[in-house]
């Protein structure tokens, strides 16, 4: 028994050796978890095929250092645990000195322990809550916006859009229940009455009992912060059941394109706060990188609804590429301290990074653009106010 | 020579710490030993009584959960009723999930032992999932599907006498120690007069009935003991991998394990080992060799159905079989076509 | 009041496809005295031909649902005579053993050809709901609940007016008289078993519309599948109907007015109460525990 074990630990070991071992010599490996299974996986895969494209066009361009970089890409399962597991892994068997992930702020909140424990930085692409960035983790370095930052953006449009009474649906993890606190906060504090506040398990397909609750409660705006999937049964029940509110998505992770697509009628009316608006790159600090990414995403024949998804790998990519640039070797203290004089032109806006945090242990965050877009007549628009 | 061999094998392993400086390996090892005390546990209800549970998975979540609440606390709302607990030493934590998991058995082994057959299979598996839906939704203590994040790692003693398990090396040996505790507490019961019953039971519950046997008393000892070691394994794994997230109760893992027991032979001693060591490896394998996580399922679903058809009492009666120089023909053969398993 | 009459009218709809997933697998186990966990399987099956079917390759939305159904019913008897014709006889925790085999062999088949990603199948109705008072509701649900009333009312003139009905019912009182008959107990369990299957992907082929299709879904139907059977009893036809409407007002008004978090534990806290309570399940006529 002990012999089977150790020939089949050597087993294990010779064939991961032969898959990897190959380019070990000349290529900066940076390790990557996404959702690529499971709850989250339309956005994870997304996340993962923006970054496939940076990886590509570095690459073409000489790469980092002389060198090429290497994406190594592990599935999380849209699991906290799991993503616990694709860490270890990432770290001591592929000893990537960088990571990029893990797309929710539960899967994000459950690796952060283990970068400190090996101390290895890792840039944040999509995650929203709080909690990420104030809890005095110095590893952590995000570049998309957290819930407050999206929920301050959308403050002035409150008046425009008399919203008088608001009601919440989110998902119950800490994407959901930070944005719902965030917005709930905000709306507050501009005299905005809060009706209900329901939730619901990330898997759940049916909502139909919550949707007649909230039709019970009366409020004109219903703020629901979930990923896609759910969001389009949302939308179509919200219809069949005449709910006649104003749905506001939060969050992001909302893929307009994909709701027209896949929830068809039921999606016009709906507003959605996104982080990058493909529909007129113009309005982007930096159109530049905004039409290479969009041209290059076309031309692989990837989903279009993935658009306001893929750029978080894309420009994540960018950043773990210029801190390895700015570091002069791919070692992870270097580059976590190299992390904060990263100055990117990303879809992102101007990448960099201000302290948050317990002073001593910051965590580095950015300050995106925060767009709000409708869907009328099939189609996405800019909003009017 | 056999009664020195197992002894000889837990030297050699116990050694490994010593020599393996690959982390990965070991941390697979330390997982690979956790699940095996999972199947060992699930071995004395399936093999030993022969009742399929296949909500076992809840005994090891149990055990994860208690465990890891006790050592970080929590403080809850009961009806309006404030209810804390202040963070715990770790080892009274894993004591009491120990304790809690096997309190959770003897009631549950009360309540669905009452049906028997395809009624039991099904309320046991609904068992697991009240739990984990219980762990989805009372986000107040369990923090929902934001899964309890540091967890503290096991430490013994104070200042200079301190003894961390941390680090792999030193955690791998712990879960080693309670893998042969394990083992050693369930050989004694199954070469006991309790064995004896629950053998008997399995074999016939009728006529078990019929001599005398008080077969739900055997029954229920059988889920105590077995819940309260799946109980430990599970608060073992919650401070390994430091983070405990709903998804623990997945159905998945309770297959994971009844695939370990049924492959190395139900009703054995060395069979939840040998099933354990298979089934923790082979995925890492097929990880390695970059083969998709669904066809690494597929396999294992495939794997089950040839194992019940061609093996249905697994790997270690055969190799027995194979040592002993038997020929098919006596009774252990004619057990192995799968139509003429009782009934 | 609304509100009430509201999850009233949801529950009721969302009942008779619970009470279609329910009758498969009642009839499954009721003849062949096999747990079916390729039930949910089977349901995301007939899902994924509706899509594959309605979507890529354009067919007509209502002829997609007989395709399905067809497929659903030619899977089953794949399944039927592949893996369980060599363990009749055997007992229930070998065919259960198989039977799991079977569902992460098919689970895991369906992620790794249509992917994680979540579908969304259109539908021909009109996107303007039914509106009758304070209540409304889809065309599509409208639909789904009748077609599955019809399904349901085929099921029992299947198994009560016809020959092959008959033959079932012997089969299901009395195996080896049934045999000593005349009857071939072999096709008679395939025919069960396609039949079951067909009736699960009929139930997957119409709410896929409804919701979206993930290779998930089959693990939520097959729990909720179960405890229809456990309320109504293994085996019990009769049992199973009453069992899905049961399941879907607990469920539905459980959300509304106690914990929408709960939803999907409503069904498993109902067995553990009917097993304490009333363990052959509510509408047993005969002791089946043992």
């Amino acid at each position: 028994m002990k012999k089977l074990a150790g020939v089949m630990a050597s087993a294990a070991i010779l064939a991961g050796s032969l898959v990897t071992g190959a380019y070990a010599q000349e290529t900066i490996k940076i390790g990557v978890t996404q959702p690529l299974t499971g709850a989250f996986a339309a956005s994870g895969n997304y996340v993962a095929q923006g970054a496939r494209i940076a990886e590509d066009e570095i690459n073409r361009a000489g790469g980092v250092m002389g060198k090429k970089i290497q994406l190594i890409v592990e599935d999380n399962k849209s699991n906290p645990t799991e993503a616990v597991s694709t860490v270890e892994k990432l770290i001591q068997r592929d000893r990537v000195p960088l990571l990029i992930g893990a797309w929710s702020s539960t899967l994000t909140l459950a690796v952060m322990p283990k970068l400190e424990e090996y101390k290895v930085p890792m840039i944040v692409e999509t995650s929203s809550s709080g909690k990420i960035t104030t809890s005095g983790n110095p590893y952590v370095f995000r570049i998309s916006p957290t819930s407050a930052m999206e929920a301050v953006a959308f403050q002035p449009l409150v008046k425009k859009m008399n919203i008088k009474k608001a009601d919440f649906l989110y998902t119950n993890n800490d994407f959901g229940i930070g944005s719902g606190q965030e917005f709930a906060k905000m709306l507050k504090e501009n005299g905005v009455q809060i009706g209900i506040s329901e939730t619901m398990d990330p898997k759940a397909t049916d909502f139909s009992a919550q949707l007649a609750k909230i039709k019970a409660s009366g409020g004109d705006s219903l703020f629901v912060t979930t990923a896609v999937e759910q969001l389009t049964i949302i939308l179509k029940q919200a219809k069949e059941q005449q709910l006649k509110v104003r749905i506001v998505s939060c969050g992001g992770s909302n893929s307009p394109d994909q709701l027209i697509n896949q929830a068809g009628e039921a999606a016009n009316g709906s507003f959605h706060t996104v982080f990058f608006p493909p529909w007129f790159p113009e309005v982007v600090k930096n159109p530049e990188p905004a039409k290479r990414y969009m041209d290059e995403w076309t031309k692989r024949g990837h989903n279009v609804g993935g658009l306001t998804e893929g750029f978080r790998g894309y420009d994540a990519v960018y950043v773990a590429a210029e801190a390895i640039k700015k570091a002069g070797k791919a070692e992870s203290e270097a580059i976590r301290n190299a992390l904060w004089d990263v100055k990117v032109k990303g879809i992102y806006g101007d990448i960099a990074f201000t302290k948050q945090g317990p002073a001593g242990k910051e965590s580095g965050q950015h300050m995106p653009g925060v767009y709000l877009v409708t869907i009328s007549n099939g189609k996405v628009a800019k909003t009017s106010f | 020579m056999s009664r020195f061999l197992p002894w000889l094998l837990v030297v050699l392993l116990a050694s490994v710490p010593f020599w393996m400086t690959d982390y990965y390996v070991l941390h697979i090892m330390i997982t690979t030993c956790i699940f095996i005390i999972a199947a060992m546990s699930l071995n004395l209800l399936l093999g030993y009584t022969g009742q399929l549970s296949l909500g076992h998975v809840a005994f090891f979540g149990i055990g994860a959960y208690t465990s890891a609440l006790l050592s970080l606390g929590f403080q809850v709302n009961v009806f309006n009723v404030p209810f804390g607990v202040t963070p715990k030493p770790v080892w009274f934590a894993m004591l009491m999930a120990v304790i809690v998991a096997g309190f959770t058995g003897w009631a549950i082994g009360k309540l669905a032992f009452r049906v028997r057959g395809a009624y039991f299979v099904i309320v046991s598996i609904s068992f697991a999932e009240v739990v984990r839906m219980v762990a989805v939704n009372w986000v107040e203590l369990t923090q929902g599907p934001m899964a309890l994040n540091n967890i503290p790692a096991l430490t013994l003693g104070t200042g200079e006498f301190e003894l961390s398990f941390l680090r792999k090396p030193s955690f791998y040996s712990l879960a080693l120690a309670v893998a042969v505790i394990s083992y050693i507490i369930i050989a004694r019961i199954v070469n006991s007069r309790a064995g004896r019953a629950m053998n008997a039971l399995r074999e016939n519950e009728s006529l078990a009935m019929s001599v005398g046997i008080d077969v739900t008393r055997y029954l229920v000892i059988a889920t105590i003991v077995s819940a309260a070691m799946a109980g430990m394994a599970g608060a073992l794994y919650t401070h390994y991998i430091r983070i405990v997230d709903p998804d623990v109760f997945l159905f998945i893992y309770t297959v994971t394990m009844v695939i370990m027991v049924i492959t190395g032979g139900k009703g054995t001693l060395a069979g939840p080992i040998v099933g354990g060591v298979i089934f923790g490896f082979v995925p890492e394998a097929l990880r390695a060799m970059a083969i998709k996580p669904e066809i690494q399922w597929i396999i294992y679903g495939v794997l089950m159905i040839l194992i019940v058809y061609f093996l249905p009492r697994g790997i270690v009666p055969a190799i027995e079989r194979f040592w002993a120089g038997q020929k098919p023909g006596d009774d252990e053969a004619a057990r192995s076509v799968p139509g003429a398993l009782q009934k | 009041m609304d509100q009430l009459l509201q999850h009233l009218l949801n529950a009721t709809i969302l009942g008779g496809t619970y009470a279609l997933l329910g009758i498969g697998l009642t009839l499954i186990f009721g003849i062949m005295r096999v747990v079916n966990f390729t039930h949910g399987e089977l349901y995301a099956f007939g899902a994924y031909c509706m899509y594959a079917l309605v979507m890529p390759l354009g067919l007509n939305f209502f002829m997609a649902l007989v395709v399905a159904m067809a497929l659903g019913a030619l899977l089953g008897a794949t399944i039927e005579l592949l893996l369980l014709s060599r363990l009749r006889g055997a007992d229930i925790d070998t065919t259960m053993l198989v039977m799991i085999g079977a569902w992460i062999a098919l689970q895991n088949a369906e992620q790794l050809a249509w992917t994680g990603v979540a579908l969304s199948i259109n539908n021909p109705f009109p996107s303007e709901p039914l509106i009758v008072g304070p209540l409304s509701v889809s065309w599509n649900r409208v639909y789904v609940f009748f077609v599955a009333l019809l399904l349901i009312l085929g099921t029992y003139y299947l198994i009560n007016r016809t020959h092959l009905g008959k033959a079932m019912r012997a089969t299901f009182q009395d195996r080896d008289t049934a045999a000593l008959m005349g009857i071939r107990i072999d096709r008679i369990h395939t025919a069960t078993f396609a039949l079951g299957s067909a009736l699960a992907a009929a139930a997957g082929a119409l709410l896929g519309p409804v919701f979206v299709v993930a290779p998930t879904m089959g693990d939520l139907a097959a729990a909720k599948a179960f405890a229809i059977v456990i309320l109504g009893g293994l085996g019990n036809i009769k049992g199973a109907t009453l069992g899905g409407f049961i399941l879907a007002f607990v469920e539905e008004l459980g959300a509304g007015y106690i914990s929408s978090g709960y939803r999907d534990a409503m069904g498993f806290l109902l067995i553990i109460l009917i097993l304490l309570f009333r363990p052959t399940g509510l509408f047993a006529q005969k002791e089946r525990v043992g």
